[in-house]
């Protein structure tokens, strides 16, 4: 059963308000509600959303190793997520390290791996709120020596009911079984799913539907150390990824019997070319299957529509999702892939460099996007930042999601090429007012360099939580302060569709979310849905399961964690 | 450059007439003349320094003794022989042009501008103007050189620097003699707009518009200092008051409506750069963004706009984007056969940008 946690300091001020006020319904509500129900001026100001804090027992240290050489992996990693590795219904944190970097020459590549400093690090929670490191009793200590790590992917690809890792790296990718024991084993060989070169994101999702999780992993660049080089003449830098050649996306199908096949050509994934780092997915046009869609860094977006018999034709430029609206390609980044403005359909919202605003893609019905990021709110929000990880979460309960990106520019002396532009930044929190973005104290004053982002309900209190990766330091932790708006939290468990209920659409009061834990960059989010109920003390629940299954429930009550079962006829 | 001038001048004879010579001179100066054709210019120096011994009231063996050192490069050498010579010779002009070569040649910049004057070589002059901190008189004569030879990339050059230097001195001498003016500040805004250190221009600007509330064109840029750094209210509160200041102007009412476009207030985006486009037809930018803001409240305006920056662009990049914004409207107003033309429209113009 997940475990609540007592209220924090917050509600406790919150009481302590309440109390003052009482007598005056007006005041009451002022001192719990957030302040976009009242005019400006009027109402107290709650403070941030999120107040960022240390997570007892969480060492990590993301590090990159940037080197004078400049090799262009220093400044890409790491990918975070928050999974249950051990059913314990607490979320637990699994963190992707970069590596030792060194210059490298001839076929000897070492990471330094080996060395604890550089390991990916598996965090337990425990039920009083801390952590214990157990990576090296889980068996996730070895990331192997040649492998500069990147990103990670969770999802139970064999519906054991225990989620297994996937984790990219510049290197071979590895995939950690979970033994259901509170170990994992290192299955790459007999999956086969290595890939090579260097990967970025990667996800499970069904796209066949058959109730088996399939595996989505992107590659950034044709690149190797030695074919590094830098850019700028002066004040050496890391180079674009247009020096470089791009280099496909791979789709492996899952078999059911512990392996998987590379079906990247006889998909159509594989007949495209990019720079992929961020991957999202969901039922963008209402068929019934999983599409794709790959945040690529100065190359076309790529849109994989999902043909039902097992292949993708690419649509983004026909889709009107390729392009930003002055037909310039996206330097793209993070993703997400979720209904922004309570239309049912998804949209997609992808983070990228300074001096184009994050692109919002509205899903226009017919399986039509158009840019919609300026009547949205991003042309005032993102105009000199660099954005990464990205999530659309209800934040504060209202019944709309709202954006958290993490930010920090690619080049660590970006400074000195531009004095408006900066390595570490602040992330951005925007509130979403009815489909508009406003700009929102995210609770830190301490810039980073952002790269990775998870979301979920890190002390099961109803309210979403953030926790975010940053080169050369510590993970943050963005605890959301609560409130008193409504919630419910669902967990699917499919059994005609894949156990974790990925690609299947769920509607709670008016909202729609795509059941995955893929978005962001590099990252894998808590895959329970959350979905904020306003005032609204009961919800009615409908999914459409990846079964086809149609799936009701009618006032369910609020405030809780619910798991709902595939009900199969 | 000045190598070309320099031997192109050396064929010029000397324009005013010497007084006879000895036959001994003579004889030395067909020496000299001699082995010059044999490029000997150490014996042609030889030669005409004997010469000039021999008799140093003859300008013509002293132009000689000039001519050679300056064939033979070394340009010192031949400042003191033309020197002589432009005193025994002062109106002879070939003397005046091969001295004012050396003498720029060897970094006497000052110097060399009365000879240069003397023969009207405009693009040597304000060379020498540029070098001895004349820049406004430099801009003047290399632009009077340009427009004989308009390709001149040494000209262009020069020019340029020349046109550097003469901002550089008026800033610096209006920042000594107005150090707390308008145009002052407005100035130190400019430059470090330009460095991108926004916060500082941000605050030259507003010292600026505190002392001349009045003066056109602080605002625009104060605005686009705003925008750069993507603070768009604050843009739009500067370009707005632009526009009160000069309702005439198509540029102020563009940027406003581009500033309203970024924070989604598509509706009055569309106001402004229809003002825009009323006060300067024709002006692609400003009827490409009055497409792009009435995409969102008004297809029809979106679409005639779009077509006439088709129309005006033909088949620029900003031509490509007007079909892809076209294509946008009419995939969403169900006419897909409409949005495939003008998506293979957008296609053939980003091909013709080349791989």
């Amino acid at each position: 059963m997940p475990r609540r946690i007592p209220r924090r300091e917050f509600l406790a001020s919150l009481s302590a308000a309440a109390a003052a006020t009482a007598g005056s319904s007006l005041s009451l509500a002022r001192a719990v509600l957030p302040p976009k129900y009242f005019e400006a001026g009027a109402t107290p100001d709650p403070g941030p959303i999120f107040r960022t804090k240390a997570l007892k027992g969480v060492d990590f240290v993301l590090r990159n190793s940037p080197t004078p050489r400049k090799y262009l992996i220093e400044t890409m990693p790491g990918g975070v997520a928050l999974l249950d590795y051990n059913n314990d219904g607490l979320l637990d944190i699994f963190l992707v390290n970069g590596g030792h970097v060194r210059d490298i020459t001839g076929s000897s590549i070492s990471f330094d791996r080996r060395n604890p400093a550089y390991w990916n690090r598996l965090y337990r929670q425990n039920p009083d709120g801390t952590f214990t490191d157990l990576t090296e009793h889980a068996g996730l200590a070895s990331a192997g020596d040649s492998n500069y790590g990147m990103g990670v992917a969770v999802g139970d690809y064999d519906n054991d009911g225990f989620p297994d890792i996937y984790v990219t790296n510049f290197g071979k990718n590895i995939l950690y079984h979970n033994n259901g024991d509170g170990t994992f084993t290192d299955v790459t060989a007999k999956a086969g799913v290595a890939a090579g070169g260097w990967s970025a994101s990667a996800g499970f999702f069904d796209y066949d539907n058959d109730g088996r999780l399939d595996l989505f992993v992107t590659r950034y660049l044709d690149w190797n150390m030695e074919k590094s080089k830098t850019c700028g003449s002066e004040r050496p830098t890391y180079c674009p990824p247009g020096e470089f050649p791009a280099i496909t996306n791979i789709l492996y199908h899952n078999r059911g019997d512990g392996t998987f096949e590379d079906v990247s050509l006889s998909s159509g994934i594989g007949a495209k070319k990019g720079h992929g780092l961020g991957v999202a997915f969901a039922d963008y046009d209402g068929d019934g299957f999983t599409d794709i869609f790959v945040a690529n860094d100065v190359t076309n977006q790529f849109l994989f529509h999902n043909n039902g018999n097992g292949t993708f034709t690419e649509c983004g430029l026909e889709s009107g999702a390729a392009l930003s609206e002055n037909g310039k390609m996206l330097s793209g980044m993070g993703i997400v892939f979720q209904d922004y403005d309570n239309d049912g359909l998804p949209d997609l919202l992808i983070t990228q460099l300074p001096h184009e605003p994050y692109v919002v893609f509205h899903n226009d019905g017919r399986g039509l996007f158009s840019a919609q990021e300026l009547a949205a709110g991003f042309g005032v929000l993102s105009g000199n930042s660099s954005g990464w990880g990205v999530g659309l979460e209800d934040f504060d309960n209202d019944g709309w999601k709202d954006a958290f990106i993490v930010q920090g520019h690619v080049f660590d002396n970006v400074e000195m090429y531009d004095g408006s532009l900066h390595y570490r930044e602040l992330p951005l929190l925007a509130m979403n007012y009815k489909g508009r973005f406003v700009k929102a104290d995210a609770g830190s004053d301490v810039p980073v360099a952002g790269r990775g982002a998870a979301f979920g309900d890190l002390n099961n209190d109803g309210w979403i939580d953030v926790i975010t990766t940053s080169l050369g330091e510590a993970p943050k932790f963005y605890l959301n302060r609560g409130g008193e708006l409504h919630w419910l939290t669902l967990t699917l468990r499919g059994k005609r569709s894949n156990r974790d209920g990925f690609g299947a659409r769920v509607r709670v009061n008016g909202q729609t979310r795509f059941a995955t834990a893929s978005g962001s960059y590099l990252s894998s989010n808590d895959k329970r849905l959350h979905f904020g109920l306003g005032t609204a003390e009961t919800a009615d629940i409908e999914i459409r399961w990846p079964s086809g299954i149609q799936q009701v429930l009618r006032g369910v009550k609020a405030n809780q964690f619910i798991v709902i079962e595939e009900s199969v006829p | 450059m000045i190598h070309a001038l320099l031997w192109m001048c050396l064929l010029l004879p000397p324009q005013s007439a010497e007084p006879s010579v000895s036959p001994e001179v003579l004889t030395l100066l067909q020496a000299g003349t001699d082995a010059e054709s044999r490029s000997d210019f150490d014996q042609a120096i030889a030669d005409f320094r004997k010469a000039a011994n021999l008799d140093p009231t003859a300008g013509i063996v002293f132009f000689k003794l000039g001519d050679a050192y300056m064939k033979k490069h070394d340009y010192a050498g031949a400042i003191s022989p033309l020197q002589r010579a432009a005193e025994l010779s002062p109106e002879s002009l070939a003397v005046h042009q091969l001295l004012g070569y050396a003498l720029l040649a060897e970094g006497y910049a000052s110097q060399a501008i009365p000879h240069l004057t003397m023969i009207h070589d405009y693009g040597a002059l304000g060379i020498a103007q540029l070098q001895a901190g004349q820049p406004a008189e430099a801009v003047a004569n290399l632009q009077a050189a340009l427009a004989k030879s308009p390709d001149d990339q040494d000209l262009l050059f020069y020019l340029s620097r020349a046109a550097t230097a003469l901002s550089a001195q008026s800033l610096d001498r209006l920042l000594s003699v107005y150090p707390k003016s308008a145009r002052g500040y407005q100035a130190l805004g400019q430059a470090d707009y330009e460095m991108k250190v926004f916060p500082k221009a941000m605050a030259e600007y507003r010292q600026a518009i505190a002392i001349r509330p009045d003066l056109p064109g602080l605002r625009l840029e104060l605005g686009q200092v705003y925008a750069a750094g993507s603070e768009w209210e604050k843009a739009e509160e500067q370009f707005r008051g632009e526009a009160e200041l000069q309702p005439g102007s198509a540029e102020a009412a563009y940027r406003l409506g581009n500033a309203l476009m970024q924070q989604g207030k598509m509706k009055e985006a569309v106001v402004e750069l229809h003002r825009s486009d009323s006060l300067r037809p024709n002006m692609s930018e400003t009827l490409y963004e009055l497409g792009r803001a009435a995409a969102v409240v008004d297809p029809n305006v979106a679409e005639h706009a779009l077509a006439r920056v088709i129309e005006l662009e033909k088949d620029t990049p900003l031509a490509g984007q007007a079909y892809l914004a076209l294509a946008g409207i009419h995939r969403k107003e169900g006419k897909t056969d409409q949005a495939a033309r003008e998506m293979q429209e957008y296609s053939r113009i980003q091909n013709l940008k080349g791989p």
